[in-house]
C-alpha cells in the first residue's frame, strides 16, 4: 500500500497535466474561434460588406446614369432640369462607389476590374457630352454618339460592374459561412475538459476519502460557465449572421438586380427611339431585360414567392410590379407608334412629362425599388451589428474563465500533493 | 498563491505559471494573423495592365468579306415601266389600305430621310419626292403612313404588306428586280469618300494598305472598294452613321458610302470633305412588292411630272445642291415597254 501512496504524488501531476492541457486548449481554441468569428463579422461590415455595399451602388449607378443619358437625349437639345440633376447624381454616385471600391478590392482581379471601369467612366462621359452637343446644336450624328456611348455601357461597363458585385458578394457568403460556423474544436475540448475534472474529482474522493476538492470544484464550475458562454456567442452571433443574410441580403441582392434590370430596360427603350426606331437589337434587348424583370418565375416573381409575406418589403414588391406591368404595356403602344412613323407620340409617350407617359410607371418602379432595397439594407447592418455585438467580451470572457479554471485544478491538485510532504 | 508557489514542485509550478500567458500570447499571435491578413492586399499589388479604351460601334467588323465587286449584267436595271394611262384609282387598288398609304422611309439619314432633331419632323430629299408620290396617288398629302425602318428591312417589309413603297435611298439592281418592282430612276448618286479636310487622302485609289475605310454592312460599297483599291482596310458597321463617328474619333481614315449619305455626314462637320470621283453608279429608285405594276407605272408618271414642274429641282436644290457642290438635273429616264 505503501508503494503504491509514494506513487499518488507522480499520479497527482500527472492528472493536472492532463486537465490543464484540456483547459488550456479549450481556452485557446474557444478564444480564437471568437476572435476569429468577430473578425470576419468585422470584415463584412468593414472590407468585403463595403466592396459589396460600392459595387452594388456602382452597378446601380452607371446603369441609372445610362438611362437617364439616353431618355434626356430624346428630350431635345433641353433636357428637364429633373432629368439633368438625375444623370450628374448617378455621375457622382458612381465616381465615389468606384472610389470606394478602389479602396476595398483585395484581389488582382478586382484591381482590374476597377481600373478597367475607372478607364472607361471618362470616356463614356465624353461620349455622352459629345452626343449632347451635336443634339443642341441639330446635328442627327449625336445619336451616333449616345448609341456609342450604350454599347460601351452596356458591352464593356456593365459587365466589369456586375463582375466586381459577383467577387464582392461571392466573398460576403464566405465570410458569413465562417462566421456561421459552431467552434466544434472548442466544444469538444471543453467537453473533454469537464469529463477529466469530474473524473479526477471521483479518483481523488477515493483516494483520499474526501468527498469535496475546493479547487477542482471550482474549476468545475468555471468551466461550466466557460461551455455556457461559448455556446451561447456561438449559437447567437450564427443567429443574427444568418439573419442579416435572409432577411438583408438575400433580398437586398434579387431587389438590386430588379433595380438594376429595369435601368438597363429603359436605357434600350430610349435607344430604340434615339435610332428613330431603325434599330432591332434595342427592341430584342428591351424584351430580354423586361422578361427578366415580370415574367413568369423571373425577378419580381422570385421576390414575391420568396418575401411576398415579409410586411415591410411585400407593400413595395407590389407596387414594383404594377408599376413595371403598366409600363410593359404601355412600351408596346410606344413601339406600335414608333413603327407607324407617330415618332413624336412615341418619345412624348416615353419620356414625356404628362402624367399619362411611361415616365411616371418608371419611376414608381423604380423608387419603390429603391424604397425596398433600403430596407433591406438597413436589416443587414443591424442584423451584423448583433451579431457582432452578442461577441463582444466574449474573447476575452473566456480567457478569464479558462485561466481561473487553470488556477483552481492547480490549487486545488497542488493542495493534495501538498499533504505528501507535510 | 504565494502561499503554494513554495509548496509546489517544479513541474507544477511550470505548468501553473506560464499556462496564463499562454493563450495571451498565442491570442495575440493569433489576433495579428488575422489583422495581418486583413491588411495585406493592395499594397502588395501590382498595377494592372489597362487597355486604352477605344469606343466601338456594337457589331463593327475590322475584317469583312472583300471579293470585288462584278458588274452585274444580267438586265438593264433602270428600265421601268412605262406609266401609259394607268389612274390614281387603278394604282389606290394595288395598295394595303386604300384609305392611306404606307412609306418605308429612313429617319436617320440627314438630308435625305431624317428626323430634324429641332423640330422633331420628318425631312429629306427622299421625304420630298415621297410627300409628292403621296399627292399625286392619294390626292392628299396627309393619307401617309410613314414607316421607319434599316435597309436590310426594305425587301422584306414590302413582301410582309407592312408597306406600299420604298423610298429610302435604294439603289435599283438586277438582283433587287428578283424581289420587288422598281420605279424609274429618280436620283442618280455615286459612292465616293468622306476625309478630314487635313488628311492627303484624295480617292479612294490613292489609299495605302495602313489606311482604313468604314462603310455600312449591309452595303454592296466592300465589294465596290475592293473593285478599285485591294490594298485599303475594309471596316463595316451595321449602321453607316457609326462611320461618321468612327472617322471624328480618329478610328478609320475615310468613310465611303453614296455621296448623298456623304453630303448628310459632311454638313454636320466643317473639318470633313467628300473627294474623288464617283467609284460606283446607285440609282435610286422606289420599290414596289413584286407585282404591283400598275402603282409602279402610276408612280413613274408622278415621277416625270414632279421633273418637269421643277418640284423635283426645288428639291434637290433645297437639300443637295449646296453640300454636293454641283448643279445637278433629274436623269432621264427609260422604259422597258
Amino acid at each position: 500500500v505503501l508503494a503504491a501512496l509514494r506513487f499518488t504524488p507522480g499520479q497527482l501531476r500527472g492528472v493536472l497535466a492532463i486537465v490543464a492541457a484540456l483547459i488550456l486548449g479549450a481556452g485557446i481554441t474557444g478564444m480564437t474561434a471568437i476572435l476569429a468569428k468577430s473578425a470576419v463579422i468585422e470584415e463584412t461590415t468593414s472590407q468585403s460588406g463595403r466592396l459589396s455595399v460600392a459595387a452594388l451602388q456602382l452597378y446601380q449607378a452607371l446603369s441609372q446614369a445610362d438611362a437617364t443619358a439616353a431618355s434626356s437625349y430624346l428630350t431635345g437639345g433641353t433636357p428637364s432640369e429633373e432629368m439633368n440633376d438625375s444623370y450628374r447624381e448617378a455621375m457622382r454616385d458612381a465616381t465615389v462607389a468606384l472610389a470606394t471600391a478602389a479602396g476595398e478590392v483585395r484581389s488582382p482581379a478586382d484591381t482590374e476590374l476597377v481600373a478597367q471601369l475607372n478607364a472607361r467612366l471618362p470616356v463614356y462621359t465624353g461620349l455622352v457630352e459629345t452626343a449632347r452637343t451635336f443634339n443642341r446644336l441639330g446635328e442627327p450624328v449625336g445619336a451616333t454618339y449616345q448609341e456609342q456611348a450604350s454599347t460601351l455601357m452596356r458591352q464593356e461597363m456593365l459587365p466589369s460592374a456586375h463582375d466586381l458585385q459577383e467577387n464582392a458578394l461571392g466573398q460576403l457568403s464566405e465570410s458569413r459561412t465562417h462566421a456561421e460556423a459552431f467552434p466544434w474544436a472548442a466544444a469538444a475540448l471543453t467537453i473533454a475538459a469537464l469529463g477529466t475534472l469530474v473524473w479526477a474529482q471521483l479518483w481523488l474522493s477515493r483516494k483520499t476519502n474526501r468527498v469535496l476538492n475546493l479547487g477542482l470544484v471550482g474549476a468545475t464550475v468555471l468551466m461550466v460557465g466557460f461551455a455556457g458562454w461559448l455556446a451561447m456567442a456561438s449559437l447567437a452571433s450564427g443567429n443574427h449572421t444568418e439573419r442579416s443574410h435572409d432577411d438583408g441580403a438575400g433580398p437586398l441582392e434579387l431587389l438590386s438586380q430588379a433595380e438594376i434590370t429595369a435601368q438597363q430596360a429603359r436605357a434600350e427603350e430610349s435607344l430604340l427611339l434615339i435610332a428613330r426606331g431603325e434599330d432591332n437589337d434595342a427592341a430584342v434587348r428591351y424584351e430580354e431585360h423586361i422578361t427578366e424583370l415580370i415574367g413568369e418565375g423571373r425577378l419580381l416573381d422570385r421576390l414575391d414567392a420568396e418575401f411576398g409575406d415579409d410586411p415591410e418589403l411585400s407593400a413595395s414588391i407590389d407596387t414594383a410590379r404594377e408599376a413595371a406591368e403598366t409600363w410593359s404595356s404601355g412600351h408596346g403602344e410606344v413601339v406600335k407608334l414608333a413603327r407607324e412613323g407617330s415618332y413624336t407620340d412615341a418619345v412624348a409617350l416615353a419620356v414625356g412629362d404628362e402624367e399619362t407617359s411611361l415616365s411616371t410607371s418608371f419611376d414608381a418602379l423604380n423608387d419603390a425599388l429603391t424604397a425596398a432595397t433600403k430596407t433591406s439594407a438597413d436589416r443587414f447592418a443591424d442584423a451584423t451589428n448583433d451579431a457582432q455585438r452578442s461577441l463582444s467580451g466574449a474573447a476575452a470572457g473566456l480567457a478569464a474563465l479558462a485561466l481561473g479554471a487553470l488556477i483552481c485544478a492547480a490549487v486545488g491538485i497542488q493542495m493534495r500533493v501538498a499533504e505528501y510532504y507535510a | 498563491m504565494t502561499q503554494h508557489r513554495t509548496a509546489q514542485p517544479p513541474t507544477a509550478t511550470r505548468d501553473g505559471r506560464r499556462s496564463p500567458k499562454r493563450p495571451a500570447r498565442l491570442a495575440a499571435a493569433a489576433a495579428a494573423g488575422l489583422l495581418l491578413a486583413a491588411c495585406t492586399g493592395p499594397a502588395n499589388m501590382e498595377p494592372p495592365n489597362v487597355d486604352v479604351p477605344t469606343p466601338l460601334p456594337a457589331g463593327i467588323d475590322f475584317s469583312p468579306d472583300a471579293s470585288p465587286a462584278v458588274p452585274d449584267t444580267s438586265c438593264n436595271p433602270l428600265a421601268s415601266y412605262n406609266p401609259g394611262a394607268v389612274t390614281a384609282e387603278q394604282a389606290r387598288a394595288q395598295l394595303d389600305d386604300p384609305e392611306q398609304i404606307s412609306i418605308g422611309i429612313s429617319q436617320s439619314t440627314n438630308l435625305m430621310g431624317y428626323r430634324d432633331p429641332e423640330t422633331n419632323r420628318l425631312a429629306g430629299f427622299d421625304i420630298d419626292v415621297a410627300t409628292a408620290m403621296v399627292k399625286a396617288i392619294m390626292g392628299d398629302e396627309t393619307k401617309v403612313r410613314w414607316v421607319p425602318m434599316i435597309s436590310d428591312d426594305r425587301e422584306p417589309a414590302l413582301a410582309d404588306d407592312r408597306v406600299d413603297m420604298v423610298v429610302r435611298t435604294m439603289s435599283i439592281t438586277c438582283k433587287r428586280w428578283e424581289n420587288v418592282e422598281f420605279s424609274s430612276e429618280y436620283f442618280r448618286a455615286g459612292q465616293r469618300l468622306l476625309v478630314a479636310k487635313d488628311s492627303e487622302i484624295e480617292g479612294l485609289a490613292s489609299m495605302t494598305g495602313e489606311q482604313q475605310v468604314c462603310t455600312g454592312a449591309s452595303s454592296t460599297s466592300v465589294g465596290n472598294i475592293a473593285a478599285v483599291n485591294t490594298e485599303v482596310q475594309p471596316v463595316t458597321v451595321p449602321d453607316f452613321n457609326d462611320c461618321l463617328v468612327l472617322l471624328q474619333q480618329g478610328t478609320v481614315d475615310a468613310v465611303a458610302i453614296d455621296d448623298t449619305i456623304l453630303a448628310g455626314m459632311a454638313v454636320q462637320d466643317p473639318t470633313l470633305h467628300i473627294v474623288g470621283e464617283a467609284f460606283s453608279q446607285e440609282s435610286y429608285g422606289i420599290a414596289f412588292q413584286k407585282g404591283n405594276t400598275d402603282l409602279a407605272r402610276f408612280v413613274n408618271g408622278a415621277l416625270a411630272a414632279m421633273i418637269a414642274d421643277g418640284t423635283w429641282q426645288t428639291a434637290y436644290d433645297t437639300w443637295l445642291k449646296v453640300p454636293l457642290g454641283v448643279d445637278a438635273a433629274a436623269p432621264t429616264t427609260t422604259y422597258r415597254d
